[in-house]
């Protein structure tokens, strides 16, 4: 592992949790609207108006451009491959986002799914 | 709650939106280049190195497929599950690794593309797991 990895790996870490954090917000402003799924345009368009007139979408992106932010510099320091291999930790803060904030049920396939991530990314910082 | 099979149509267009996702990354990357000696100590720094990234053209295009991307997901999650729409999507993960050595001449080493199929296989359990809560509800 090269130095500074570790730096560039706590950057990645926070973009995913500023990811996360702005996928809470938009994932409480849906479920406060109380849509129904349709494959009707007009009715797309009228939930997508309706979810813009929501403030917590807005403070979701206020997340999502600091974490674009906090995406271009780690971007100018590493390899593309490298980050957005290291960036799907977003999967392992969304599992415990899911069990601890929003009450979800997170199985065991997702758990199992969480641990792959994670030697996935030990295995690509190490090479 | 009833949704169609995957057909040929929404593959297509679930496949353009990995090629998508894969384009937008190799344009941010690009957008980085001129910056790659920057170092950011203060608060300062960071806006001029803002500055200097959001005045390439690279990141605007980016930006736009950005919202492409949103706008097909959106669509395409309204006709089939997220537990089959996201292991097809995610072969970004191999795509943007593959992008990186054609076009940005990266080098990925074997134990590199062993972790990358490790995060595939996870990203694949985890999306899975969201069948058996689909199930549930029904």
């Amino acid at each position: 592992m090269k130095p500074g990895l570790i730096f560039i790996l706590s950057l990645i870490a926070l973009t995913s949790i500023c990811d996360t954090i702005n996928q809470l917000f938009l994932k409480s402003a849906i479920n406060s609207l109380k849509i129904s799924l349709t494959a009707n345009i007009v009715k797309i368009l009228q939930f997508i108006i309706r979810l813009i007139r929501t403030p917590r979408v807005w403070v979701g992106f206020l997340f999502s451009v600091l974490s674009l932010c906090i995406w271009l510099f780690v971007l100018s320091k590493v390899d593309l491959n490298y980050a957005f291999s290291a960036d799907s930790m977003h999967y392992i803060f969304i599992a415990f986002a899911s069990r601890h904030v929003l009450k979800e049920n997170v199985g065991f396939k997702r758990w199992a799914g969480t641990i792959f991530i994670i030697i996935g990314i030990i295995l690509v910082s190490l090479s | 709650m009833f949704k169609k099979k995957l057909t040929l149509k929404i593959l297509s267009v679930l496949i353009f939106s990995d090629l998508l996702e894969t384009f937008t990354q190799f344009c941010f990357k690009k957008s980085t280049f001129s910056q790659s000696e920057f170092y950011i100590t203060g608060l300062l720094d960071s806006v001029v190195f803002l500055k200097g990234v959001f005045s390439s053209p690279f990141l605007w295009v980016g930006l736009l497929s950005v919202a492409l991307t949103f706008i097909i997901w959106s669509t395409i999650l309204s006709k089939i599950d997220l537990s089959v729409a996201v292991p097809i999507a995610s072969f970004s993960y191999i795509l943007v690794p593959l992008v990186s050595i054609i076009f940005l001449h990266e080098k990925i080493s074997a134990l590199r593309w062993l972790g990358i199929f490790f995060i595939l296989a996870g990203v694949i359990f985890v999306s899975l797991s969201s069948r058996e809560k689909e199930a549930n509800l029904e």
